[in-house]
Protein backbone atom coordinates (compact mmCIF):
# COMPACT_ATOMS: atom_id res chain seq x y z
CA UNK A 1 0.00 0.00 0.00
CA UNK A 2 0.76 3.40 -0.88
CA UNK A 3 2.33 5.67 2.35
CA UNK A 4 1.85 8.66 0.38
CA UNK A 5 -1.01 9.05 -2.59
CA UNK A 6 -1.48 13.17 -4.38
CA UNK A 7 -3.98 13.23 -6.53
CA UNK A 8 -3.98 16.08 -8.56
CA UNK A 9 -2.81 18.15 -6.75
CA UNK A 10 -3.23 21.72 -7.43
CA UNK A 11 -2.16 25.17 -6.15
CA UNK A 12 -2.09 29.07 -6.65
CA UNK A 13 -0.75 31.89 -5.64
CA UNK A 14 -3.18 34.42 -6.94
CA UNK A 15 -3.22 34.41 -10.63
CA UNK A 16 -0.18 32.40 -10.43
CA UNK A 17 -0.50 28.66 -10.47
CA UNK A 18 2.49 26.91 -8.93
CA UNK A 19 1.46 23.27 -9.14
CA UNK A 20 -0.97 21.89 -11.92
CA UNK A 21 -2.74 18.32 -11.19
CA UNK A 22 0.35 16.72 -9.83
CA UNK A 23 -0.09 13.11 -9.28
CA UNK A 24 2.13 10.52 -7.77
CA UNK A 25 2.95 7.92 -4.54
CA UNK A 26 4.97 6.75 -2.64
CA UNK A 27 5.79 3.36 -1.46
CA UNK A 28 6.66 1.69 2.05
CA UNK A 29 10.50 1.68 2.93
CA UNK A 30 11.24 3.79 -0.30
CA UNK A 31 13.42 6.65 -0.43
CA UNK A 32 11.29 9.00 -3.03
CA UNK A 33 13.02 12.33 -4.56
CA UNK A 34 11.43 15.36 -5.93
CA UNK A 35 13.91 16.87 -7.98
CA UNK A 36 13.80 19.67 -10.05
CA UNK A 37 15.32 23.06 -10.08
CA UNK A 38 14.59 25.85 -7.95
CA UNK A 39 11.24 27.42 -8.10
CA UNK A 40 8.99 24.44 -10.23
CA UNK A 41 6.75 23.74 -7.00
CA UNK A 42 8.66 20.79 -5.51
CA UNK A 43 9.07 22.64 -1.72
CA UNK A 44 5.27 23.52 -2.65
CA UNK A 45 4.17 19.83 -2.77
CA UNK A 46 5.67 18.64 0.13
CA UNK A 47 4.59 21.08 1.98
CA UNK A 48 0.79 20.48 0.92
CA UNK A 49 1.46 16.58 1.97
CA UNK A 50 3.10 17.82 5.35
CA UNK A 51 0.16 19.97 5.86
CA UNK A 52 1.78 23.19 6.14
CA UNK A 53 0.00 24.25 3.16
CA UNK A 54 -3.87 24.08 1.70
CA UNK A 55 -3.95 22.80 -1.46
CA UNK A 56 -6.14 24.37 -4.00
CA UNK A 57 -7.54 21.13 -5.28
CA UNK A 58 -7.19 17.43 -5.56
CA UNK A 59 -6.32 14.92 -2.43
CA UNK A 60 -3.66 13.94 -0.69
CA UNK A 61 -3.49 11.06 2.00
CA UNK A 62 -0.58 10.46 3.92
CA UNK A 63 -0.68 6.88 5.85
CA UNK A 64 -4.55 7.10 4.81
CA UNK A 65 -4.77 10.52 6.85
CA UNK A 66 -5.79 13.94 5.11
CA UNK A 67 -3.29 16.59 6.00
CA UNK A 68 -5.59 19.26 6.95
CA UNK A 69 -8.36 17.18 8.45
CA UNK A 70 -6.12 14.89 10.67
CA UNK A 71 -3.77 17.35 10.69
CA UNK A 72 -2.82 16.43 14.23
CA UNK A 73 -2.63 12.86 14.25
CA UNK A 74 -0.94 12.49 10.80
CA UNK A 75 2.18 14.96 12.61
CA UNK A 76 2.61 12.68 15.18
CA UNK A 77 3.47 10.33 12.56
CA UNK A 78 6.18 12.11 10.31
CA UNK A 79 9.36 13.62 10.51
CA UNK A 80 9.89 17.29 8.94
CA UNK A 81 13.09 18.98 8.39
CA UNK A 82 12.39 22.58 6.58
CA UNK A 83 14.39 24.49 4.40
CA UNK A 84 15.32 27.42 6.08
CA UNK A 85 14.71 27.23 9.48
CA UNK A 86 16.96 28.06 12.64
CA UNK A 87 16.66 27.26 15.99
CA UNK A 88 17.54 29.69 18.59
CA UNK A 89 21.12 30.66 19.00
CA UNK A 90 21.07 30.07 22.12
CA UNK A 91 19.25 26.30 22.47
CA UNK A 92 21.80 23.43 23.47
CA UNK A 93 21.90 20.83 21.17
CA UNK A 94 20.72 18.53 23.85
CA UNK A 95 17.97 20.49 24.80
CA UNK A 96 16.53 21.06 21.86
CA UNK A 97 15.81 16.88 21.28
CA UNK A 98 14.95 16.84 24.72
CA UNK A 99 12.37 19.41 23.94
CA UNK A 100 11.53 18.06 20.47
CA UNK A 101 10.63 14.95 22.08
CA UNK A 102 9.20 15.68 24.34
CA UNK A 103 6.26 16.38 21.53
CA UNK A 104 5.33 13.17 20.52
CA UNK A 105 3.67 10.38 22.28
CA UNK A 106 5.94 7.77 21.70
CA UNK A 107 9.35 9.61 20.78
CA UNK A 108 13.17 7.34 20.63
CA UNK A 109 15.87 7.78 22.70
CA UNK A 110 17.46 10.64 21.77
CA UNK A 111 20.79 10.08 23.06
CA UNK A 112 20.51 7.07 20.48
CA UNK A 113 19.85 10.25 17.96
CA UNK A 114 22.90 12.08 19.04
CA UNK A 115 25.52 9.38 18.67
CA UNK A 116 24.13 8.15 15.77
CA UNK A 117 24.52 11.16 13.86
CA UNK A 118 27.87 12.30 15.54
CA UNK A 119 26.85 14.43 17.90
CA UNK A 120 27.11 13.45 21.27
CA UNK A 121 30.57 15.30 21.73
CA UNK A 122 27.96 18.62 21.08
CA UNK A 123 25.75 17.88 23.23
CA UNK A 124 26.23 20.70 25.13
CA UNK A 125 27.01 22.65 22.51
CA UNK A 126 24.71 26.02 21.97
CA UNK A 127 22.79 25.80 18.32
CA UNK A 128 24.88 29.71 17.12
CA UNK A 129 28.06 27.52 17.62
CA UNK A 130 27.48 24.49 15.45
CA UNK A 131 28.96 24.15 11.83
CA UNK A 132 26.80 23.98 9.34
CA UNK A 133 27.18 20.54 8.76
CA UNK A 134 26.96 19.88 12.70
CA UNK A 135 23.39 21.73 12.48
CA UNK A 136 21.91 20.19 9.32
CA UNK A 137 22.43 16.33 11.17
CA UNK A 138 20.90 18.44 13.99
CA UNK A 139 18.10 18.89 12.19
CA UNK A 140 17.72 15.71 10.64
CA UNK A 141 18.06 14.36 14.12
CA UNK A 142 14.80 16.50 14.90
CA UNK A 143 12.99 15.35 12.08
CA UNK A 144 13.59 11.62 13.26
CA UNK A 145 13.37 12.10 17.15
CA UNK A 146 9.26 11.40 17.12
CA UNK A 147 9.69 8.07 15.88
CA UNK A 148 8.39 9.18 12.99
CA UNK A 149 6.74 6.49 9.85
CA UNK A 150 7.62 9.01 7.01
CA UNK A 151 10.47 11.75 7.33
CA UNK A 152 10.54 14.22 4.90
CA UNK A 153 14.09 16.26 4.24
CA UNK A 154 13.80 19.65 2.01
CA UNK A 155 17.70 19.83 0.34
CA UNK A 156 19.47 18.42 3.14
CA UNK A 157 22.89 18.89 2.08
CA UNK A 158 22.87 22.20 1.02
CA UNK A 159 25.64 24.26 2.13
CA UNK A 160 27.55 20.99 2.88
CA UNK A 161 30.63 20.39 1.83
CA UNK A 162 31.62 17.21 -0.07
CA UNK A 163 32.66 14.75 2.25
CA UNK A 164 29.82 15.97 4.85
CA UNK A 165 27.39 15.52 2.14
CA UNK A 166 28.57 11.68 1.76
CA UNK A 167 28.37 10.98 5.13
CA UNK A 168 24.76 12.24 5.19
CA UNK A 169 24.15 9.92 2.58
CA UNK A 170 25.27 7.18 4.41
CA UNK A 171 22.92 8.06 7.30
CA UNK A 172 20.33 8.57 5.46
CA UNK A 173 20.74 5.21 3.50
CA UNK A 174 20.39 4.01 7.24
CA UNK A 175 17.29 6.15 8.06
CA UNK A 176 15.49 3.70 5.22
CA UNK A 177 16.97 0.32 6.42
CA UNK A 178 15.09 1.32 9.46
CA UNK A 179 12.18 1.16 7.81
CA UNK A 180 11.36 4.73 7.77
CA UNK A 181 9.77 5.90 4.24
CA UNK A 182 12.02 8.85 3.23
CA UNK A 183 10.67 11.75 0.96
CA UNK A 184 13.92 13.76 -0.25
CA UNK A 185 13.09 17.19 -1.93
CA UNK A 186 16.63 18.09 -3.55
CA UNK A 187 17.95 20.09 -6.48
CA UNK A 188 21.24 18.07 -6.62
CA UNK A 189 21.06 15.30 -9.71
CA UNK A 190 23.86 13.61 -8.12
CA UNK A 191 22.11 13.13 -4.48
CA UNK A 192 19.05 12.20 -6.15
CA UNK A 193 20.88 9.43 -8.79
CA UNK A 194 23.10 8.40 -5.41
CA UNK A 195 19.85 8.04 -2.96
CA UNK A 196 16.39 7.34 -4.62
CA UNK A 197 14.48 4.68 -5.44
CA UNK A 198 12.29 6.56 -7.47
CA UNK A 199 11.93 10.19 -8.33
CA UNK A 200 9.65 13.10 -9.64
CA UNK A 201 11.50 15.12 -12.05
CA UNK A 202 9.74 18.36 -11.30
CA UNK A 203 9.61 20.89 -14.18
CA UNK A 204 7.58 24.46 -14.19
CA UNK A 205 3.89 23.65 -12.89
CA UNK A 206 4.18 19.85 -12.18
CA UNK A 207 6.26 16.30 -12.56
CA UNK A 208 7.32 15.45 -16.43
CA UNK A 209 8.10 12.16 -15.57
CA UNK A 210 8.47 9.84 -12.72
CA UNK A 211 10.65 6.65 -12.14
CA UNK A 212 13.78 4.65 -10.95
CA UNK A 213 16.98 7.09 -11.85
CA UNK A 214 18.08 4.24 -14.02
CA UNK A 215 14.57 4.07 -15.82
CA UNK A 216 14.69 8.13 -16.23
CA UNK A 217 18.30 7.69 -17.88
CA UNK A 218 17.41 4.79 -19.91
CA UNK A 219 13.96 6.51 -20.81
CA UNK A 220 16.01 9.55 -22.49
CA UNK A 221 17.45 9.09 -26.33
CA UNK A 222 20.04 11.87 -25.50
CA UNK A 223 23.01 11.94 -27.39
CA UNK A 224 25.90 11.00 -25.89
CA UNK A 225 29.12 10.20 -26.73
CA UNK A 226 31.95 7.38 -26.71
CA UNK A 227 35.72 7.69 -27.02
CA UNK A 228 39.01 5.82 -28.09
CA UNK A 229 42.63 5.43 -29.29
CA UNK A 230 43.29 3.63 -32.16
CA UNK A 231 46.17 1.36 -31.75
CA UNK A 232 49.41 2.73 -32.98
CA UNK A 233 50.82 2.09 -36.79
CA UNK A 234 47.13 0.78 -37.46
CA UNK A 235 46.40 2.72 -40.64
CA UNK A 236 42.64 2.16 -41.00
CA UNK A 237 40.32 4.99 -41.09
CA UNK A 238 37.09 4.51 -39.11
CA UNK A 239 35.55 7.50 -39.81
CA UNK A 240 34.16 6.76 -43.12
CA UNK A 241 33.30 2.64 -41.97
CA UNK A 242 31.63 4.48 -38.31
CA UNK A 243 29.50 7.06 -39.72
CA UNK A 244 27.25 5.40 -41.88
CA UNK A 245 26.15 3.23 -39.05
CA UNK A 246 22.73 3.85 -37.55
CA UNK A 247 22.35 6.03 -34.13
CA UNK A 248 25.45 7.83 -35.19
CA UNK A 249 25.48 11.65 -35.93
CA UNK A 250 29.43 12.67 -35.98
CA UNK A 251 32.82 11.16 -35.98
CA UNK A 252 35.51 13.16 -34.87
CA UNK A 253 39.51 11.57 -35.37
CA UNK A 254 42.35 13.79 -33.66
CA UNK A 255 45.65 11.67 -34.04
CA UNK A 256 45.01 8.35 -33.26
CA UNK A 257 41.77 9.24 -30.99
CA UNK A 258 38.63 9.01 -32.23
CA UNK A 259 35.37 10.16 -30.60
CA UNK A 260 32.13 9.19 -31.67
CA UNK A 261 28.55 11.12 -31.15
CA UNK A 262 25.31 9.15 -31.12
CA UNK A 263 21.67 8.40 -29.89
CA UNK A 264 20.84 5.31 -28.31
CA UNK A 265 22.43 1.89 -28.47
CA UNK A 266 25.04 3.35 -30.86
CA UNK A 267 28.14 1.84 -28.84
CA UNK A 268 26.69 -1.94 -29.47
CA UNK A 269 26.94 -1.28 -33.52
CA UNK A 270 30.27 0.96 -33.00
CA UNK A 271 32.31 -2.14 -31.51
CA UNK A 272 30.89 -4.97 -33.50
CA UNK A 273 31.79 -2.90 -36.48
CA UNK A 274 35.36 -1.96 -34.92
CA UNK A 275 35.45 -5.85 -33.96
CA UNK A 276 34.63 -7.11 -37.53
CA UNK A 277 37.18 -5.22 -39.50
CA UNK A 278 39.43 -6.28 -37.36
CA UNK A 279 40.28 -2.55 -35.83
CA UNK A 280 42.45 -2.90 -32.73
CA UNK A 281 41.19 0.07 -30.05
CA UNK A 282 42.41 0.94 -26.80
CA UNK A 283 41.03 3.32 -23.99
CA UNK A 284 37.70 3.03 -24.74
CA UNK A 285 34.96 4.44 -22.99
CA UNK A 286 31.57 5.15 -23.12
CA UNK A 287 30.30 8.56 -21.62
CA UNK A 288 27.80 7.89 -18.78
CA UNK A 289 24.67 9.29 -19.33
CA UNK A 290 22.90 11.17 -16.09
CA UNK A 291 19.88 12.30 -14.48
CA UNK A 292 20.84 16.11 -15.87
CA UNK A 293 20.80 14.49 -19.68
CA UNK A 294 16.77 12.85 -18.78
CA UNK A 295 16.15 16.62 -17.41
CA UNK A 296 17.43 17.97 -20.49
CA UNK A 297 15.81 15.65 -22.79
CA UNK A 298 12.73 15.66 -20.52
CA UNK A 299 11.92 19.50 -20.20
CA UNK A 300 13.80 20.65 -23.42
CA UNK A 301 16.03 23.14 -21.27
CA UNK A 302 19.43 22.65 -18.80
CA UNK A 303 18.87 22.09 -15.13
CA UNK A 304 20.84 24.56 -14.32
CA UNK A 305 19.23 27.78 -15.83
CA UNK B 1 6.67 16.50 31.68
CA UNK B 2 4.04 17.76 30.00
CA UNK B 3 5.12 19.93 27.04
CA UNK B 4 4.42 23.25 28.07
CA UNK B 5 6.41 22.39 31.28
CA UNK B 6 8.89 21.42 29.53
CA UNK B 7 8.48 24.42 26.71
CA UNK B 8 8.40 26.97 29.41
CA UNK B 9 11.07 25.31 30.96
CA UNK B 10 13.65 25.64 27.82
CA UNK B 11 12.43 29.21 26.82
CA UNK B 12 12.99 30.51 30.28
CA UNK B 13 16.53 29.07 30.04
CA UNK B 14 16.91 30.92 27.09
CA UNK B 15 14.94 34.00 28.19
CA UNK B 16 17.90 34.07 30.56
CA UNK B 17 20.74 33.63 28.51
CA UNK B 18 19.28 36.66 26.43
CA UNK B 19 21.27 40.14 27.01
CA UNK B 20 17.89 41.76 26.04
CA UNK B 21 16.23 40.27 29.23
CA UNK B 22 18.85 41.32 31.31
CA UNK B 23 19.46 44.92 30.06
CA UNK B 24 15.44 44.90 30.43
CA UNK B 25 15.59 44.43 34.06
CA UNK B 26 19.00 46.55 34.95
CA UNK B 27 18.04 49.43 33.26
CA UNK B 28 15.27 50.82 34.80
CA UNK B 29 17.19 49.73 37.81
CA UNK B 30 20.06 51.56 37.11
CA UNK B 31 17.68 54.82 37.17
CA UNK B 32 15.98 54.41 40.39
CA UNK B 33 19.21 54.04 41.78
CA UNK B 34 20.81 56.72 40.18
CA UNK B 35 17.86 59.43 40.91
CA UNK B 36 16.77 57.80 44.05
CA UNK B 37 19.53 58.92 46.09
CA UNK B 38 18.38 62.19 45.49
CA UNK B 39 14.55 61.94 46.44
CA UNK B 40 12.86 62.76 49.79
CA UNK B 41 11.45 59.57 52.00
CA UNK B 42 7.96 58.86 50.95
CA UNK B 43 8.73 60.08 47.36
CA UNK B 44 5.56 58.22 45.08
CA UNK B 45 6.48 59.50 42.10
CA UNK B 46 10.12 58.14 40.72
CA UNK B 47 9.46 54.72 41.21
CA UNK B 48 5.94 54.69 39.24
CA UNK B 49 8.50 55.88 36.52
CA UNK B 50 10.47 53.44 36.52
CA UNK B 51 8.05 50.22 37.13
CA UNK B 52 6.67 52.04 34.06
CA UNK B 53 9.78 52.55 31.74
CA UNK B 54 10.81 48.21 32.70
CA UNK B 55 7.25 47.46 31.69
CA UNK B 56 7.95 49.55 28.57
CA UNK B 57 11.00 47.75 27.67
CA UNK B 58 9.51 44.46 27.58
CA UNK B 59 6.28 45.41 25.84
CA UNK B 60 7.99 47.44 22.92
CA UNK B 61 11.34 45.73 22.77
CA UNK B 62 11.65 42.71 24.63
CA UNK B 63 8.92 40.85 23.27
CA UNK B 64 8.38 42.16 19.80
CA UNK B 65 11.85 41.18 19.44
CA UNK B 66 11.74 37.86 20.63
CA UNK B 67 8.38 36.51 18.53
CA UNK B 68 9.43 38.24 15.17
CA UNK B 69 13.21 36.31 15.53
CA UNK B 70 11.07 33.16 16.31
CA UNK B 71 8.88 33.93 13.05
CA UNK B 72 11.73 34.99 10.95
CA UNK B 73 14.25 32.15 11.81
CA UNK B 74 11.01 29.53 10.78
CA UNK B 75 10.98 28.76 14.73
CA UNK B 76 6.97 28.95 14.98
CA UNK B 77 6.87 27.40 11.17
CA UNK B 78 9.06 24.36 12.10
CA UNK B 79 6.80 24.07 15.37
CA UNK B 80 3.62 23.60 12.77
CA UNK B 81 4.96 20.56 11.45
CA UNK B 82 5.08 18.59 15.15
CA UNK B 83 1.69 17.71 17.20
CA UNK B 84 2.40 20.91 19.49
CA UNK B 85 0.69 24.06 17.77
CA UNK B 86 2.79 27.11 16.89
CA UNK B 87 0.21 28.88 19.35
CA UNK B 88 1.47 27.19 22.55
CA UNK B 89 4.85 28.88 21.99
CA UNK B 90 2.95 32.64 21.46
CA UNK B 91 1.34 31.58 24.93
CA UNK B 92 4.58 30.54 26.63
CA UNK B 93 6.83 33.34 25.61
CA UNK B 94 3.93 35.65 26.59
CA UNK B 95 3.59 34.33 30.21
CA UNK B 96 7.41 34.30 30.29
CA UNK B 97 7.76 38.22 29.38
CA UNK B 98 4.83 38.88 31.98
CA UNK B 99 6.85 36.85 34.93
CA UNK B 100 10.22 39.32 33.16
CA UNK B 101 7.77 42.25 33.74
CA UNK B 102 7.28 41.00 37.41
CA UNK B 103 10.56 40.55 38.19
CA UNK B 104 11.82 43.82 37.14
CA UNK B 105 8.37 45.35 38.76
CA UNK B 106 9.32 43.17 42.12
CA UNK B 107 13.26 43.99 41.78
CA UNK B 108 12.47 48.02 41.26
CA UNK B 109 10.20 47.76 44.50
CA UNK B 110 12.11 45.68 46.70
CA UNK B 111 15.30 48.35 46.14
CA UNK B 112 12.88 51.44 46.16
CA UNK B 113 11.81 50.06 49.42
CA UNK B 114 14.23 48.77 51.66
CA UNK B 115 17.20 51.15 50.55
CA UNK B 116 15.74 54.38 48.76
CA UNK B 117 12.87 54.96 51.36
CA UNK B 118 10.51 55.29 48.92
CA UNK B 119 6.58 54.99 49.30
CA UNK B 120 5.42 51.76 48.63
CA UNK B 121 1.08 51.75 48.11
CA UNK B 122 -0.75 49.91 51.08
CA UNK B 123 -3.49 48.65 48.97
CA UNK B 124 -2.31 45.60 46.79
CA UNK B 125 -5.61 45.29 45.39
CA UNK B 126 -5.21 48.45 42.76
CA UNK B 127 -1.65 48.13 42.12
CA UNK B 128 -2.23 44.86 40.89
CA UNK B 129 -5.23 46.08 38.63
CA UNK B 130 -3.34 48.82 37.41
CA UNK B 131 0.04 46.97 36.45
CA UNK B 132 -2.42 44.15 34.82
CA UNK B 133 -4.37 46.82 32.39
CA UNK B 134 -0.66 48.69 31.60
CA UNK B 135 1.12 45.54 30.92
CA UNK B 136 -1.87 44.53 28.56
CA UNK B 137 -2.09 47.09 27.15
CA UNK B 138 2.36 47.86 26.33
CA UNK B 139 1.55 44.00 25.58
CA UNK B 140 -0.70 44.54 23.22
CA UNK B 141 1.39 47.18 21.04
CA UNK B 142 4.38 44.41 20.87
CA UNK B 143 2.18 42.08 19.88
CA UNK B 144 1.11 44.46 16.80
CA UNK B 145 4.83 44.96 16.41
CA UNK B 146 5.79 41.76 15.94
CA UNK B 147 2.53 41.25 13.88
CA UNK B 148 3.84 43.16 10.68
CA UNK B 149 7.46 43.76 11.55
CA UNK B 150 9.29 41.77 8.78
CA UNK B 151 12.23 40.33 11.18
CA UNK B 152 13.70 40.71 14.39
CA UNK B 153 15.52 43.56 13.38
CA UNK B 154 12.50 45.55 12.01
CA UNK B 155 11.28 44.32 15.41
CA UNK B 156 13.79 45.70 17.43
CA UNK B 157 14.03 48.86 15.79
CA UNK B 158 10.37 49.75 15.82
CA UNK B 159 10.18 48.97 19.12
CA UNK B 160 13.21 51.58 20.36
CA UNK B 161 11.48 54.15 18.06
CA UNK B 162 8.41 54.00 19.54
CA UNK B 163 9.60 53.81 23.21
CA UNK B 164 11.13 56.94 22.97
CA UNK B 165 8.87 59.14 21.62
CA UNK B 166 6.23 56.95 23.79
CA UNK B 167 8.02 57.93 27.02
CA UNK B 168 8.61 61.25 27.04
CA UNK B 169 4.88 61.76 25.82
CA UNK B 170 4.24 59.57 29.55
CA UNK B 171 6.57 61.61 31.60
CA UNK B 172 9.19 59.42 31.67
CA UNK B 173 11.98 61.60 30.36
CA UNK B 174 10.85 64.35 32.28
CA UNK B 175 8.49 65.00 35.13
CA UNK B 176 4.77 65.80 33.54
CA UNK B 177 4.25 69.37 35.37
CA UNK B 178 7.51 70.72 33.25
CA UNK B 179 6.61 69.55 30.30
CA UNK B 180 4.34 71.60 27.86
CA UNK B 181 0.73 71.52 28.53
CA UNK B 182 -0.85 70.03 25.68
CA UNK B 183 1.90 67.37 25.43
CA UNK B 184 1.31 66.38 28.83
CA UNK B 185 -2.81 66.15 28.07
CA UNK B 186 -1.61 64.00 25.02
CA UNK B 187 0.56 61.98 26.94
CA UNK B 188 -2.52 60.88 29.25
CA UNK B 189 -4.05 59.39 26.24
CA UNK B 190 -1.17 57.45 25.30
CA UNK B 191 -1.12 53.71 26.77
CA UNK B 192 2.77 54.14 28.61
CA UNK B 193 1.40 57.91 30.01
CA UNK B 194 -2.07 55.96 31.26
CA UNK B 195 0.01 53.71 33.18
CA UNK B 196 2.58 55.51 34.47
CA UNK B 197 -0.37 58.16 35.97
CA UNK B 198 -2.70 55.70 36.80
CA UNK B 199 0.67 53.94 38.48
CA UNK B 200 1.19 57.46 40.54
CA UNK B 201 -2.26 57.77 41.20
CA UNK B 202 -2.49 54.58 43.65
CA UNK B 203 0.94 55.70 45.08
CA UNK B 204 -0.30 58.64 46.71
CA UNK B 205 -3.17 56.96 47.78
CA UNK B 206 -5.64 58.18 45.16
CA UNK B 207 -8.08 55.71 43.40
CA UNK B 208 -6.68 55.34 39.96
CA UNK B 209 -8.98 57.85 37.64
CA UNK B 210 -11.44 55.47 35.85
CA UNK B 211 -10.42 57.22 32.22
CA UNK B 212 -6.73 56.37 32.28
CA UNK B 213 -8.26 52.59 33.19
CA UNK B 214 -10.39 53.01 29.97
CA UNK B 215 -7.04 54.04 28.03
CA UNK B 216 -5.25 51.47 29.00
CA UNK B 217 -8.38 49.09 28.36
CA UNK B 218 -8.86 50.12 25.20
CA UNK B 219 -5.39 49.75 23.87
CA UNK B 220 -5.20 46.20 25.02
CA UNK B 221 -8.22 45.18 23.47
CA UNK B 222 -7.91 47.21 20.35
CA UNK B 223 -4.43 46.89 19.22
CA UNK B 224 -4.53 43.02 20.21
CA UNK B 225 -7.52 42.56 18.65
CA UNK B 226 -5.00 44.68 15.41
CA UNK B 227 -2.21 42.18 16.27
CA UNK B 228 -4.09 38.76 15.90
CA UNK B 229 -5.41 40.36 12.57
CA UNK B 230 -2.14 40.91 11.17
CA UNK B 231 0.12 38.33 12.54
CA UNK B 232 1.49 36.00 10.71
CA UNK B 233 3.22 32.68 11.57
CA UNK B 234 5.57 32.71 8.91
Amino acid sequence: MAVIDVAGLTKRYGDHTVLDGVSFSVEQGEIFGLLGPNGTGKTTTVECVEGLRRPDGGTIRVLGLDPIGDGRALRERIGVQLQHTQLPENIKVWEALDLYASFYAEPRDWRELLEQWGLAGKRGARFGKLSGGQKQRLFIALALVGNPKVAFLDELTSGLDPQARRATWELIKQVRASGVTVVLVSHFMDEVEELCDRVAVFDRGGIVATGSPAELIDGVDAEHQMRFTLMAGDASDPIALLSGLPGISGVTRDGDRVSVTGRGDFATAVTSALARDLIPVADLRIDKRTLDDAFTALTGRSFHL
Amino acid sequence: MTVITKLTTVELKLLAREPGSIFTILIPLFILVVFGSSIPPGDTVLLPMTLAIAVGLVGLYQLPTTLATYRERGILRRLSTTPVRPGSMLAVQLILQLVLALTACALLIAVAGAVLGAHLPSQALPVAAVFLLGTAAMFAIGLLIAAVAANGRTANGVGVLLYFPLAYLAGLMQPVDQMPDILARIGAFTPLGAFRQALHDVWAGLSPDPPLLGVMAAYAVIVSLAAARFFRWE
